[in-house]
């Protein structure tokens, strides 16, 4: 047990330090973007209006002073980090003085409801038939499935989204094709408004789905190919064990470790939001929240969620590699 | 037939081409919930989804949406200057009774107010809250129009509450126009609701008091949609002189992408897009017997008084000659240009003033004369460039496929397509090239100091689809005659590219007028040499090309002393024009066409060419006067 | 080689089929230099105009062939995915396989590296090196970019599993007879994790065309190159799909769809060949 104490506590130090080291990046990328925030609000207000010239430069001026981007690097990068242990994002500067973290905090539960939930169906989805499939190797109707997967899943997600759009938004228009929750319906804990939300999910979420099966299908069809012709399989064959259980406790089984990797990493990955989906089918999220900060060189709203997906991503590997080898046995902790 | 087969069948050619005539009517998904949708009128605010939903205060520097409703519905201001001819005239006294007085040299501007006018929560407006909106502004110097007030108010006086005096700290005949609405305006703000606020930069002013006629009804946390709601005591606003505005509701949402919105106007879901790609308002004026547009027919489009155009920037080594910009617009085929930018739906312009509203009758009709006896001297040969009868050949060209829709009257052909344009001239752009030093060498033009002379159009991409079709149109003409050019796709940099000088030529905007009214001012006070900022440093709008001409300052200058309403601005705005195209800082194209489709299903009495009240792109501030036109259709 | 080559095409099926799949593409990235127009110019053909024996796939709204256009995407979103996940392969090979067997301090120094690509977030990077590189951001440097942040993900999928070979007893039998790290790595476990390495070719590239598609469509590529990406952005532009004109995003969707078809099918039949226990069955004997 003190061995995996040990384990744990360097494991523990690695997560700290890959963390750091991502924000960090984090960091510098978004700081080096060529974008000038202060430009980009200034011509946001005064592209239309009637502004005269002499004013703009006092504009600039004030706005700098109002975003904090005067000031040494080092006094922003102190600040920076200060503000980040107390987990304080500071103003965003597109939406001045808003914070960041009220902003993230609005976006954040849409994404993660509708990417959990669609992430976990298609990683059962994808690794029971891409299970099945690599054990019944010969079996046609597999093999089209197979075929039915690969063909959907180079499809640009985007035409995938458009195209349900049109099928079940207008051609036969039985769902809504816009938003969150239906317009002008209060949000609460109400029936109603999360009837709506349900409603309004399936749409983006069959298209998430219908797109990321192939991958889990393709691995798990893999790695179930290969586990087969290993002996034991082959024993369990010869000795007359039940096909069903076989698959299960013996084949299924061995070959979900990576694929558990994996689907934590999906579940960290979630944080970045699903930029496409939210643009196709104006589902509210953090994706648009990350694309309008990058376009408004808001690089503290950019960093905010950066360095949620960064933890997120973390965590999530991190619970695997804790998790794997009080699962596995096999698997010396060193 | 089932409903599921139906849905099957449908699904089977859903790659078909005739696929939205199968269109089935459509049960809504769409609308708002417990409002009538017979009484709501549905508008695209394109400025997307908000992220700051909850935020009303406009006066802080773009911390929440403007385009919303806010500006259209809920705020008012002293002026209002149609884009096109307006309900009463271009110039709409709003909560001033009366046009603007200076005295003789132009420091002091006296307002008469409007009585009777009141704000959302009861509270009359009066002339302590046009104070209040000057001085609130000054004392908190980072707010919207902390700067352009600061610099030119010295003080205020109100002799009675109903007249304010604005004492100006230098001569200022252009004043009012920081409070005349063109798109928008300096708004009015409520000095009873501030006077309470501690700071005013970080008060969001939700739920907003509003002095227009309409007030919240409801917003969405995600900032996908505003619903206001007509006051009831509509009368005691500045739009009650007009009538009862038609519509109760107003919802201004976020359609989504350019596919989405033709969807959802097909599904009566949308009842005014503000712009589409000209295939999409192609296909809803196909698809749709109820969809309308600006013109009835081709080209459909709103030209806002906007010229997109090629900007050089003339600081950069190789746009500094004028003979090299000549050459470069001799070199473009206009024809094509708006074939690639909007399928031919183009109002091109030859002059650098938008062929909109009034000015085609101030400047392009009298300028016609003018230009086609304008020469440009190459060195070898003296000629004429200007061609009168491009937009005639524009219809000419369009009209085997569109048969009827195109007009044949040449007044109604050079309304829609525009009148003359620079004939393409190879032979003359050599010349002029060569004039310049340039030199061709193995079929590649070359700098005179040798190297390859390559140029980059910035355009904005996705942003601005016209203005990326048109630029990748101007390339490849110029790398057809020899030159390296290639489009440069700035999205998201443009602005600050755009500002920091950082580009050899974009498709962009430098002109914008009123539109409804001659004064060339609202641009062209901003290219004054005293405003160009050196290399390297960031420019000022709106002289992005950099431009600077002691001839022009003169103009502006004089302009500068006249009166607002002075015919003399005319003569002047001439000068303006004629030395643009001597000079070419800037390769005029055509209007901005903004596709704004309307759907007369619920409402009708939009603004069109054929009754040209106000303008109908949804996110001007002067998209109000459309309210009190509409009227329910009745369904 | 030959032999095998030929049993494949008398017995299986599916391998007929992924030839000819892939054979077309390939014939169209071929036929792709012989374009008679420069790819990138426009109005060089009418617009709008359907599929019709002038021009087999219809023309785009652009004035261009879309059988030209697909030729010359094919060619270059193929190469794309191809140069990713080729780079990035060899890179979470190595990395994986040595992690994991070797565990210890150089495990930690591995994944230590390997955890901060999975963690540091690409959207923003991309569009970063975009905004800075401007038009030089070409496909081959992009392709170089996405490489490089795009191995880290399947180095722990491959880690994972010699982690749990590296306990089997054929790796305990391969170390007492004294074979080196690298030779029990290619020899002893490369041909396990071959599979995974495979389905994570063609996850890979499809990310890689798909990430290519994404960052076309919010406009964050060189739009002067035509791409798959690059077609359906300016078909995006013309609002192609609800102004009728399906050709032109039906037809290079129809083949990207091709191409992964015919490569999965092409893997299945070979996979099957290789393994011997289907050998055996096709045969008439074996257990199922």
């Amino acid at each position: 047990m003190s061995g995996y104490l040990a384990y744990l506590a360097k494991r523990l130090g690695q997560f700290v330090l890959v963390v750091f080291i991502g924000v960090n990046i984090a960091y510098v990328v978004t700081h080096a973007t060529p974008i000038d925030p202060v430009e980009q609000s200034i011509s946001a207000v005064t592209s239309f209006g009637n502004t005269a010239p002499e004013a703009i430069e006092q504009m600039r001026q004030s706005l700098k002073e109002l975003y904090g981007v005067g000031g040494s690097w080092r006094e922003q990068y102190f600040t920076f980090w200060s503000r980040i242990l107390r987990a304080d994002f500071g103003p965003s500067m597109s939406a001045f003085p808003t914070p960041v973290s009220a902003l993230i905090g609005r976006a954040l539960p849409w994404t993660v409801g509708l990417l959990v939930v669609s992430t976990l169906v298609t990683w059962a989805l994808g690794n029971l038939l891409g299970g099945l499939a690599g054990y019944y190797q010969r079996s046609r109707s597999f093999k089209l499935m197979g075929v039915v997967a690969m063909g959907l899943h180079p499809i640009p997600y985007y035409i995938v989204a458009l195209m349900l759009l049109i099928v079940f938004g207008f051609l036969w228009p039985v769902l809504p094709i816009t938003g969150g929750s239906a317009m002008n319906l209060p949000q609460g804990w109400t029936l109603a408004f999360i009837g709506s939300v349900l409603k309004h999910s399936i749409l983006p979420a069959l298209s998430l789905i219908l797109i990321g099966v192939g991958s889990w299908f393709l691995g798990m069809r893999s790695l179930v190919s290969n586990i087969v012709t290993e002996d034991y399989v082959q024993f369990a064959e010869l000795g007359g064990v039940n096909r069903r259980r076989i698959l299960g406790s013996y084949v299924m089984r061995n070959a979900l470790g990576p694929q558990v990797t994996g689907l934590a990493m999906s579940l960290g990955g979630i944080f970045n939001g699903a930029i496409i989906t939210e643009k196709v089918f104006g589902y509210p999220g953090v994706g648009t929240l990350l694309v309008d900060a990058v376009y408004a060189g808001d690089y503290g709203l950019v960093l905010g969620v950066t360095t949620i997906s960064i933890l997120g991503v973390s965590a999530g590997v991190l619970a695997i590699d804790l998790l794997y080898p009080l699962f596995d046995p096999r698997v010396q902790v060193a | 037939m089932s409903r599921t087969t139906r849905a099957w069948l449908v699904a089977a050619c859903v790659l078909s081409p005739s696929l939205f005539a199968l269109a089935a009517p459509a049960n809504a998904q769409g609308i708002p919930q417990n409002i009538p949708r017979n009484e709501t009128l549905i508008l695209e605010n394109p400025e997307g989804t908000i992220k700051n939903a909850g935020w009303f205060n406009i006066w802080s520097i773009n911390a929440g949406s403007q385009s919303n409703g806010l500006q259209q519905a809920a705020l008012d201001t002293l002026w209002y200057i149609d884009p096109e001819s307006g309900i009463d005239g271009v110039w709409d006294n709003s909560l001033a009774s009366e046009k603007p007085k200076y005295n003789a040299d132009f420091t002091e501007m006296t307002v008469k107010l409007r009585k009777g006018i009141f704000w959302s929560d009861g509270v009359e407006f009066s002339a302590a809250d046009v104070v209040g909106t000057v001085e609130t502004q000054i004392k908190n110097p980072n707010m919207r129009f902390s700067a352009v007030l600061a610099n030119n108010v010295a003080s205020m006086d109100m002799p009675d509450e109903s007249t304010v005096v604005f004492k100006l700290k230098k001569p200022n005949s252009r004043f009012h126009t920081n409070f005349t609405v063109r798109w928008g305006a300096i708004w009015i703000m409520p000095k009873h609701v501030f006077d309470k606020v501690a700071d005013p930069l970080k008060f969001d002013f939700n739920k907003p008091v509003s002095l227009g006629a309409y007030t919240l009804n409801s917003f969405d946390p995600d900032g996908k949609w505003y619903i206001w709601q007509l006051r009831d005591d509509w009368q005691r606003t500045s739009l009650g002189r007009f009538g009862k505005p038609g519509p109760k509701y107003l919802a201004y949402v976020d359609p989504g992408p350019p596919d989405k919105r033709v969807i959802a106007q097909l599904n009566h879901e949308l009842d005014v897009i503000h712009d589409i790609a000209p295939e999409g308002m192609f296909t809803l004026a196909k698809q749709s017997k109820t969809t309308t547009a600006w013109f009835k027919g081709f080209p459909f489009g709103h030209p806002d008084p906007t010229l997109p155009a090629l900007v050089f920037n003339t600081q950069n080594e190789n746009f500094k000659n004028k003979d090299v910009r000549w050459a470069l617009a001799l070199l473009i085929d206009i024809k094509a240009v708006a074939m690639a930018a909007y399928r031919g739906a183009a109002t091109i312009s030859a002059i650098a003033v938008p062929p909109t509203g009034k000015h085609p009758e101030a400047y392009h009709q009298p300028m016609e004369s003018w230009l086609k006896d304008f020469e440009v001297d190459t060195g070898k040969q003296k000629f004429k460039p200007y061609d009168p009868t491009v937009g005639k050949q524009i219809a000419d060209m369009l009209r085997p496929s569109l048969g009827e829709q195109i007009p044949q009257d040449p007044k109604d052909i050079a309304k829609a397509f525009g009148q003359g344009w620079w004939k393409t001239n190879p032979q003359a752009a050599q010349e002029l090239l060569e004039k310049a030093g340039y030199k061709k060498v193995g079929g590649q033009w070359q700098t005179p100091d040798g190297k390859p002379f390559t140029i980059r159009v910035m355009v904005e991409g996705d942003l601005r689809p016209v203005m990326t079709r048109a630029g990748s149109m101007i390339a490849q003409q110029w790398k057809q005659a020899g030159i390296d050019a290639k489009i440069d796709v700035a999205q998201g940099t443009l602005l600050t590219r755009r500002g920091a000088g950082d580009f050899d030529t974009f498709i962009g905007w430098s002109v914008e007028t009123w539109g409804g009214h001659q004064d060339l001012s609202y641009f062209m006070d901003s290219w004054h040499s005293q405003f160009v900022a050196e290399a390297g440093k960031p420019q000022p709008l709106r002289n992005w090309q950099r431009w600077s001409s002691p001839e022009l300052d003169k103009i502006i200058e004089q302009t500068r002393t006249i009166d607002f309403d002075d015919p003399k601005a005319i003569e002047l705005g001439k000068d303006y024009v004629k030395l643009a195209a001597r000079e070419m800082p800037i390769i005029p194209l055509m209007a901005y066409n903004v596709f704004t489709a309307m759907d007369q299903t619920y409402w009708t009495g939009y603004p069109t060419a054929e009754n040209p009240y106000a303008n109908p792109v949804t996110n001007w501030g002067n998209s109000r006067y459309m309210f009190v036109k509409l009227k329910p259709t009745g369904k | 080689m030959l032999a095998i080559l030929r049993d494949l095409l008398k017995y299986n099926l599916e391998f007929r089929i992924g030839i000819i799949l892939v054979g077309i593409v390939v014939g169209l990235a071929i036929l792709s230099g012989f374009s008679p127009y420069p790819p990138g110019d426009v109005y060089v053909v009418p617009p709008d105009v359907p599929p019709s024996s002038a021009y087999w796939f219809g023309t785009t709204s652009r004035g261009q062939d879309v059988f030209w256009q697909v030729c010359v995407a094919i060619r270059n979103t193929l190469l794309f995915g191809i140069t990713v996940a080729a780079i990035s392969r060899v890179l979470s090979l190595v990395i994986g396989l040595l992690s994991g067997y070797k565990g210890g301090w150089i495990d930690r120094a591995l994944m230590g590296v390997n955890d901060t690509f999975i963690v540091i977030p690409l959207f923003p990077i991309l569009v970063l090196f975009y905004f800075v590189m401007r038009d030089s951001m070409t496909w081959l440097m992009l392709a170089m970019i996405m490489a490089t942040l795009g191995w880290a993900y399947d180095a722990r999928l491959i880690r994972a599993v010699a982690m749990s070979l590296k306990t089997r007893e054929f790796s305990q039998t391969a170390v007492f007879s004294g074979m080196t790290t690298r030779e029990i790595l290619t020899r002893e476990h490369l041909p396990y994790v071959m599979p995974i390495v495979f389905s994570t070719t063609m996850n890979n590239m499809n990310w890689s065309i798909g990430l290519e598609v994404t960052l076309s469509v919010l406009g964050f590529t060189d739009i002067n190159t035509p791409t798959i990406g690059g077609m359906i952005y300016w078909a995006n532009q013309h609002t192609a799909i609800v102004a009728g004109v399906w050709w032109w995003i039906a037809f290079p969707i129809a083949v990207v769809i091709m191409a992964f078809v015919g490569l999965f099918l092409l893997a299945v039949s070979m996979n099957e060949y290789i393994d011997p226990r289907s050998r055996l069955s096709r045969m008439g004997g074996g257990a199922r």
